[in-house]
């Protein structure tokens, strides 16, 4: 793709080691450009060091300073620093299929070498306005509170933002076991500076769950790429566009669908601010780097789909301190086509997925995409949630009995929506002893819909909790009350 | 900022809350002595002719009032519903109309044609959010009821039982039985019958009194007067249980208002804590870069 620069096994030397970014001096003429990788492959004391660098900044007097994208322990001044002449590349075809790669595009699996024809490099251009697609197409999750009020956009982004513990890794890896299982193309997963365990997991899980009825395992169709808490800022920081790259293959080289997950993208911002002080940039904002948004929208304006192929791509955003509005998911949150909210008040009601049905929205919750029926019982159910939530202050200092007429009722459905909107998952079965549901869209609309209608008011709330379509909390309630005698 | 500056308008919001709950509570305190005072001097006198109704109906007469006997038929029935005008009584309202719903459900069952009173706008606006019209409407009866509108009332039912129109009447109200104790219930108060056994002491009183001039003219006369007391006891009971219940629900809410306020001001001192430490570290962190 991209080609050697000039300067290319031009030698320099480490002059400067600050933490997991360093400094190299080259001759003035010789200089590597910006993002090209450096090499140090040394030996000091028998220990050996190599380590790849990022050239971030031309500091004058032919000095450069470097992000370090692997650890910088034993790196010492003088030591011997060979620039590559172009960006780190990954290597990038179907032979990666199966794999589990580190930030420069190295197996980590264990499994031996991956040779492909191509090797991409990370940094890339985002796809030309004229190319991008300009479709628009509802991408059925089989999650009701999904479907209903956050609908996920073929080729488009859906981002889960959440606190601490509120259950995102488990929605996504729930969505790549709906998606991926029954998804032809291609899957692409970044695992960006979340518990190596978690990486771990999903990498068994996958080999375990086949796709569809064909026998094989979605893990032969899937590319994995992990930069894990354990690693320095500059792998997380760039093993984002290392899976980026990979899946960019798959949607411009073979033009099929492809699905990118992303878990975390908060770290990729963290990361950027461990790195920025030390490359010597002013903290901005509650001290993340000023180049913020340049970053994330680096990076974000290359997820899309083209005339060529899709990439649809679900990524987690972390809240820090519950806060959204900490600049780096703010930031994130404006390139998403679909935005789901995880709020821990629902989940400390028991109520999985915590998703918040009115921070939750979706560019496509919209009559001319979903249809009249569904936006018209979409609302509905945000407005009878919303009239509860305003009522709430009055009933704690009141109680409810304070209430108008219409509004008991509103709380009445309200309780109950609020229980229909968990479900059963099918990655949470060995926890919770439920089959997992899958919901057809149609079935979730009605089910709302009967439940706004008051259909089933007598049903008692309890009923409401952990089950597919409404039919299964009617059967629930028979259930309930034969135990209860 | 935007966190904090929210937590202040609900903040604002619950204190007046409080304040108005409050001020609730004091009233409700007042009238409530009122209503009580006017309450147990009626029972005393509801108590005693109802003890006299009984023991002329004990003793041996073959004569009989008409509000003392059971018609054969049952159809024709009166619910006369007692329910508050204002809110912010707690499950005062809740509780009577729930009897309410029942007896309304039994009617219909039984095929009965039943006429439906409601006093209190509380009660008419529930049913009428349940769809339930109500014939008669009375929306007069506040905290102290009077004789002569109750009488109006009881004279209207006494003339509709005697003529047959009237089989039965019903009450749904909350009893007085305490300060601390008060029960919503419905009974029959037409016919009569019933409410003689409520006294037990019977044994100790059986007088055998001398009736001057006969005791039909004084059963034509006592009678009535007897189910008028009774009505207008169950007027003053449910006051009064409105004032007490009024009492209690606000006192719990001015306790919620002022738990809710603790909460708030600890959520905002916390955000502008926590804000002024993100622009204290953000200059400071500004500041070094620079230098």
């Amino acid at each position: 793709m991209s080609t050697a620069t000039a300067t290319e096994n031009s030698i320099g030397q480490v002059t400067q080691v600050i933490g997991s970014t360093f400094d190299a001096a080259f001759p003035e003429d010789r200089l590597p450009d910006i993002y090209n990788a450096l090499i140090v492959d040394a030996e000091l004391k028998g220990t050996k060091v190599q380590v790849t660098g990022e050239v971030q900044q031309h500091l004058g007097g032919g000095r450069v300073r470097c992000v370090a994208l692997g650890s910088t322990d034993g790196m010492a001044r003088g030591m011997d620093v060979k620039d590559t002449g172009k960006p780190v590349a990954v290597p990038v075809g179907k032979e990666t299929l199966g794999r589990v790669f580190n930030v420069t595009g190295d197996p980590i699996d264990g499994r031996g070498d991956v040779t492909t024809e191509e090797s991409w490099p990370i940094h890339r251009d985002a796809p030309p306005l004229e190319s991008l697609s300009s479709k628009t197409e509802v991408f059925e999750t089989g999650i009701k509170v999904v479907d209903l009020l956050t609908p996920f956009v073929r080729g488009g982004k859906a981002g889960l933002f959440g606190g601490a513990g509120l259950g995102k890794t488990v929605i996504l890896t729930e969505l790549i076991a709906r998606i991926a299982s029954a998804h032809g193309g291609y899957s692409v997963f970044a695992g960006v500076g979340e518990r190596t365990r978690e990486g771990n997991d999903l990498w068994l899980e996958m080999q375990e769950t086949k796709i569809g009825d064909t026998g094989r395992s979605v893990i032969e169709q899937t590319t994995m790429v992990f930069g894990q808490m354990n690693e320095p800022p500059g792998a997380r920081l760039r093993v984002a566009l290392t899976g980026l790259t990979m899946a960019e293959w798959f949607r411009d080289a073979t033009g099929a669908d492809t699905l990118l997950f992303v878990d975390n993208i908060f770290r990729f911002s963290q990361a950027g601010s461990e790195v920025s002080a030390l490359l010597g940039r002013m903290p901005s904002a509650v001290g993340y780097q000023p180049t913020l948004g340049t970053e994330l929208g680096a990076l974000q304006e290359r997820i899309t789909s083209t005339n060529n192929g899709a990439i649809t791509s679900v990524q987690a955003v972390y809240v820090p301190a519950d806060d959204p509005t900490d600049p780096a998911p703010a930031t994130a949150f404006s390139h998403l086509d679909a935005f789901i909210y995880l709020e821990r008040k629902i989940a400390e009601k028991g109520i999985y997925p915590a998703i918040d049905p009115l921070a939750s929205s979706s560019r496509i919750l919209d009559p001319q995409y979903v249809g009249d029926r569904h936006y018209a019982v979409a609302r509905r159910v945000q407005q009878i949630l919303q009239r509860y939530r305003e009522l709430q202050d009055i009933i704690a200092i009141l109680g409810v009995d304070e209430l108008a007429e219409e509004d008991k009722l509103v709380v009445h459905r309200a309780r109950r929506i609020e229980r229909f909107l968990s479900q059963p998952f099918l990655v949470a079965e060995v926890f919770t002893g439920k089959a997992g549901k899958i919901t057809p869209l149609e079935e979730t609309i009605t089910s709302f819909e009967e439940i706004c209608d008051g259909k089933w008011d007598h049903l008692p709330e309890a009923a409401f909790m952990y089950v597919g379509g409404v039919s299964e909390a009617e059967e629930q309630a028979k259930r309930m009350a034969e135990e209860a005698g | 900022m935007a966190k904090a500056r929210a937590i202040v308008k609900r903040l604002k919001a619950v204190k007046n809350i409080r304040k108005i709950t409050r001020t609730m509570e004091l009233i409700a305190t007042a009238r409530f002595k009122k209503a009580m005072d006017r309450a147990t001097e009626a029972a005393a006198y509801t108590k005693k002719i109802a003890e006299i109704v009984a023991d002329l109906s004990k003793a041996d007469l073959s004569f009989s009032h008409p509000l003392l006997t059971q018609p054969e038929e049952q159809k024709k029935t009166v619910l006369l519903v007692m329910t508050s005008n204002r809110g912010l009584c707690g499950g005062y309202n809740g509780a009577v109309l729930r009897h309410v719903m029942g007896r309304l459900k039994d009617a219909k069952e039984n095929g009965e044609e039943l006429t439906l009173e409601v006093a209190g706008k509380r009660g008419q606006a529930f049913l009428k959010f349940q769809g339930i019209e109500s014939d008669t409407f009375y929306g007069g009866f506040e905290d102290k009821p009077r004789f002569d509108e109750v009488d109006e009332i009881a004279q209207r039912y006494i003339d509709g039982f005697v003529s047959g129109e009237i089989h039965r009447v019903d009450v749904a109200y909350t009893e007085f039985l305490s300060s601390a104790r008060q029960q919503a219930k419905l009974t029959t108060l037409l016919p009569l019958g019933q409410l003689d056994s409520a006294d037990d002491e019977e044994s100790s009183r059986a007088v055998d009194y001398e009736f001057l001039p006969s005791p039909e003219d004084i059963l034509e006369e006592i009678v009535p007067a007897a189910f008028k007391a009774q009505l207008f006891k169950c007027f003053l009971d449910a006051a009064v249980s409105e004032q007490i219940a009024r009492m209690v629900a606000m006192k719990g809410a001015t306790e919620n208002a002022g738990e809710m306020i603790s909460t708030l001001s600890m959520q905002y001192n916390r955000a502008r804590q926590s804000q002024i430490t993100s622009e204290l570290s953000e200059i400071i962190g500004g500041a070094a870069a620079l230098e």
